[in-house]
């Protein structure tokens, strides 16, 4: 009977894990001792290599108004009522310049810490948010259904340089991002600090410490059922443990300079708490939620990039206090950037190509790629001359040292990193 | 209309060749209500599935208790335009009310029509988008889709009032297709700016739909390849009739009640059983949990449950009476804050609600409901009176067998037991421990 569920389950895997963000199959009847030993030595950790934070942009952020063509008339023309005015562009050269809410973004820049991948896309664009996102996550466009994303798989295949440590974190997030879904690894999912830790309830201080014991114990104990069950098992022990380094990590970080009393600002602090506690993560997920703007752009659009060039400054400032700013490279992206003609009601709707910043003190910084022509438009909006996952595979090959291929299923040009 | 009845795994279990069984009365009541009581298992154990059905599908009169606590909580929302008041109200309507069903399919259209009061603002407009939820819970989806297109708070959350003739505002015509009718992939990115069209003008105003005729497009408009001067009704008719829509209900409903990922012919059987019964909900629902598939061995604790199943199962099987703030508090820190999902996708469910940090707090739920009385009193005298001579093997089965949709693994079974015959203290005390173990499980989170 037992091996009839396996075998059915794994003939069924796709099936099982279609969609639902399934974190895999490593565990299909019980948790393999393998599993056991990694878990207990993951007190391994990550203090030289390099680390990732990918930072989403939700809801489709106005590339043309984030990096902006201000010499061009098209641009003037189209936008009659949001652009941003020639004087009031933080310019960086004679044909772009940044959002005056950019400043912070623009000083890394003048740091030398900031390159731009312009153009950035994939054929035949999906003007909706859920699609497109998942697009970005899975970074398989003609997949109906994605079950894993491209960080996942790119995880899976390094699994045994990573040698049992945490591979990655997603902070801040409701749920653990597609991109990060692996099938040989589970990724924690951590909401604040304060809240990842294992309460011991009341009673006895004796049957407290049992059960925070037993509840581990029983996370892990074979039981039979669905691949469900077994998905929250794994989970159940990542958790545990990462509460219990996060615990155990000492509290002696102190950011050099206070960062922005923003949503964004506080969690790219915590970032660098658990980046100088050394708990393992080569990979970081954070998210800045709220771009869909297809009213009154302006206001919304502006408090965003305000945001946005604030954290990331403080971000860079703190690292670089802490010796960090070499190792850490952030890497932001958005599901879609907005139509290049301004709607009716003074905002955007849904659009295609846009730009990627790269920030850290270990690049050349650049530009890369021209601005998308802005009278060469694919139904009104922004053709791509750079595919997502040619970032994709450099920041996989020449960032981490880890192989691109098993995570893009194919083979993608790279662009020139340093 | 005679419907033909439904066949193969559709069909109904014939309760005359297997046995009605307590676990099938557990099954039905965690999938149709929130959580059970001993005693509610037991009643329908008795009653039977036909008997239970009937009277889970028939409107039960409320006590009058009910009916005051009920009122006054949504006065108290309305006069203050408070969310959390507005939230109180209905976290007491769906552990209290005496037609729990009716409630959790008006939780699970306000999931698909997902809206939030964080952008709608008025706890009155989505009290109203909330009674069309209900009334329509198990009624005709062809009814509550046309409701959706001219609710008041719908049309604030989608920009109806930016859609004005020749600056079509595709937001709505596209959520409508790809979230409330279609599903993504069924429709083209042509038809979404041609329905974008037939919708100018449906506008709001003081809370309530307004047809703008200045504003609307009375031009022909091509969707779904079919021409005419379609205003929004007409789409909303054409979305129905277009394969995909049945489709889309079926693959939804049985992730909601019955199996998390359907087979691709269930999904076809189930959506033939919707179109079978032109969108009447609440029979292609009670078809599919009188079904063989329903009952089947793979349905049996497959589910995932909600933050909401969680709490208020878990107050309901320990006879707790729900703190409805602190409930609201601990729903919204797992992921799920009633009128207010996080976007118009709603809550995906499944595994979805599960992350490293969403399932360390569904354990610290469990401390806290069983060490404190923060999220209502569980029934403490009912665990003290529990005759002292009784071994931890009983105790533990007693519980397992109330908590979980499956009997625990041997192991699992004797580490609980022993941690039971290990314990300390006062009987109710140790019992709250176990209770907490218990509740700490992977198993607990699936119903």
């Amino acid at each position: 009977m037992k091996t009839d569920t396996v075998r059915l389950a794994l003939s069924s895997r796709r099936t099982f894990l279609g969609g639902m963000g399934a974190a895999g199959v490593l565990a299909l009847g019980a948790l393999p001792p393998l599993f056991l030993a990694r878990a207990a030595e993951q007190n391994k950790t990550n203090r030289d290599g390099k680390i990732l934070v990918l930072l989403q942009l939700a809801g489709g952020n106005d590339g043309l108004n984030t990096v902006i063509p201000h010499a061009n008339a098209e641009y003037y023309r189209q936008r009659p009522s949001l652009a941003v005015g020639k004087g009031a562009v933080l310019k960086l050269n004679d044909e772009l310049g940044l959002h005056p809410q950019l400043a912070g973004i623009k000083s890394l820049h003048d740091d030398g810490m900031l390159s731009i991948i312009q153009g950035v896309g994939y054929p035949n664009p999906n003007r909706s948010h859920f699609r497109s996102m998942d697009i970005w996550h899975s970074a398989r466009p003609d997949e109906e259904i994605t079950r894993d994303g491209w960080m996942g798989r790119a995880m899976d295949a390094a699994s045994e340089q990573l040698a049992g440590r945490v591979p990655a974190l997603a902070l801040g997030t409701d749920r653990l991002p597609l991109a990060l879904v692996a099938n040989r690894v589970t990724v924690p999912t951590v909401k604040s600090l304060k809240d990842y830790q294992l309460s011991e309830g009341k009673g006895n201080a004796k049957d407290q410490q049992r059960r925070r014991k037993l509840i581990a114990e029983l996370a892990q104990t074979p039981a039979k059922g669905t691949s469900d069950l077994d998905f929250l098992r794994r989970t159940a022990v990542t958790a545990i443990q990462t509460a219990d380094k996060i615990a155990a990590t000492t509290a002696n970080y102190k950011p050099a300079k206070p960062y922005p009393q923003t949503g964004l600002g506080q969690r790219l602090q915590t970032l660098t708490q658990l980046i100088t506690a050394d708990i393992g993560p080569q990979v970081y997920f954070v998210s800045l939620d709220g771009f869909d703007t297809h009213s009154d752009q302006a206001g919304a659009h502006n408090a965003l990039l305000g945001e946005l060039g604030g954290a990331v400054q403080a971000f860079f400032a703190d690292l670089k206090a802490h010796g960090l700013a070499e190792r850490v490279l952030l890497a932001t992206f958005s599901e879609f950037g907005r139509r290049v003609k301004e709607n009716g009601s003074l905002g955007t709707d849904h659009g295609a190509a846009s730009q990627i910043f790269l920030v850290s003190a270990g690049l050349k910084a650049t530009i890369h790629g021209k601005h998308p022509d802005m009278h060469d438009l694919d139904e009104g909006d922004l053709k791509h001359h750079t595919d997502f996952r040619q970032v994709y595979a450099t920041l996989l090959e020449q960032w981490l040292g880890w192989p691109s291929q098993p995570a893009l299923l194919g083979k993608f040009a790279q662009l020139k990193l340093s | 209309m005679s419907v033909e009845k439904p066949s193969g795994s559709l069909a109904p279990v014939d309760w005359q060749q297997r046995k009605w069984s307590r676990a099938d009365a557990k099954h039905l009541l965690w999938r149709t209500q929130f959580g059970a009581s001993a005693e509610q298992i037991a009643r329908t154990h008795t009653d039977g599935s036909a008997k239970s059905l009937e009277r889970l599908f028939s409107l039960q009169p409320e006590s009058t208790a009910f009916v005051a606590a009920d009122e006054l909580l949504r006065r108290a929302a309305m006069d203050t335009d408070s969310p959390a008041s507005l939230k109180a109200w209905w976290l007491h309507r769906l552990f209290h009310s005496a037609n729990p069903l009716p409630e959790k399919m008006a939780l699970f259209w306000h999931n698909h029509f997902a809206t939030s009061i964080a952008k709608v603002r008025s706890a009155s407009a989505m009290a109203a988008q909330n009674d069309l939820c209900r009334r329509e819970a198990l009624g005709s989806f062809r009814r509550l889709l046309h409701g959706m297109t001219q609710d008041g708070a719908m049309l604030v959350w989608l920009d109806g009032n930016a859609n004005r003739r020749r600056h079509a505002n595709e937001n709505f015509a596209r959520e409508i297709m790809e979230l409330f009718a279609l599903g993504e992939g069924h429709y083209s990115e042509k038809d979404i700016k041609e329905a974008a069209r037939a919708f100018t003008g449906w506008h709001v105003r003081e809370g309530q739909f307004w047809f703008n005729r200045d504003q609307h497009d009375f031009g022909i408009k091509t969707v779904f390849g079919k021409m005419g001067d379609f205003d929004g009704s007409a789409v909303v008719d054409l979305c129905l009739a277009q394969k995909a829509c049945p489709r889309f209900l079926a693959t939804k409903l049985l992730r909601a009640f019955v199996l998390p990922q359907p087979a691709e012919a269930i999904v076809a059987a189930v959506a033939a059983r919707v179109r079978a019964h032109d969108f009447a909900m609440g029979e292609v629902l009670r078809e599919l949990l009188a079904s063989e598939l329903f009952h089947s061995d793979e349905a049996r604790g497959a589910l995932i449950k909600s933050p909401i199943e969680l709490a208020l199962g878990a107050l309901r099987a320990l006879e707790g009476q729900p703190n409805l703030r602190a409930v609201h508090a601990v729903t919204t820190l797992l992921g799920q804050d009633i009128f207010q999902p996080p976007t118009v996708k709603g809550w995906e469910g499944g595994r979805l609600w599960i992350t490293s940090a969403s399932l360390l707090q569904r354990a610290n739920f469990a401390a806290t409901l069983t060490g404190s009385n923060q999220l209502g009193a569980i029934n403490a005298p009912e665990i003290s009176a529990r005759k002292t001579d009784t071994t931890p093997a009983q105790i533990v089965a007693h519980y397992t067998d109330l908590l979980l949709a499956r009997p625990p693994a041997p192991e699992t079974r004797q580490r609980l037991e022993s941690y039971a015959a290990a314990s300390t203290g006062e009987t109710a005390e140790r019992i709250r421990g176990l209770l907490h173990l218990i509740m700490a499980m992977p198993e607990f989170q699936l119903m």
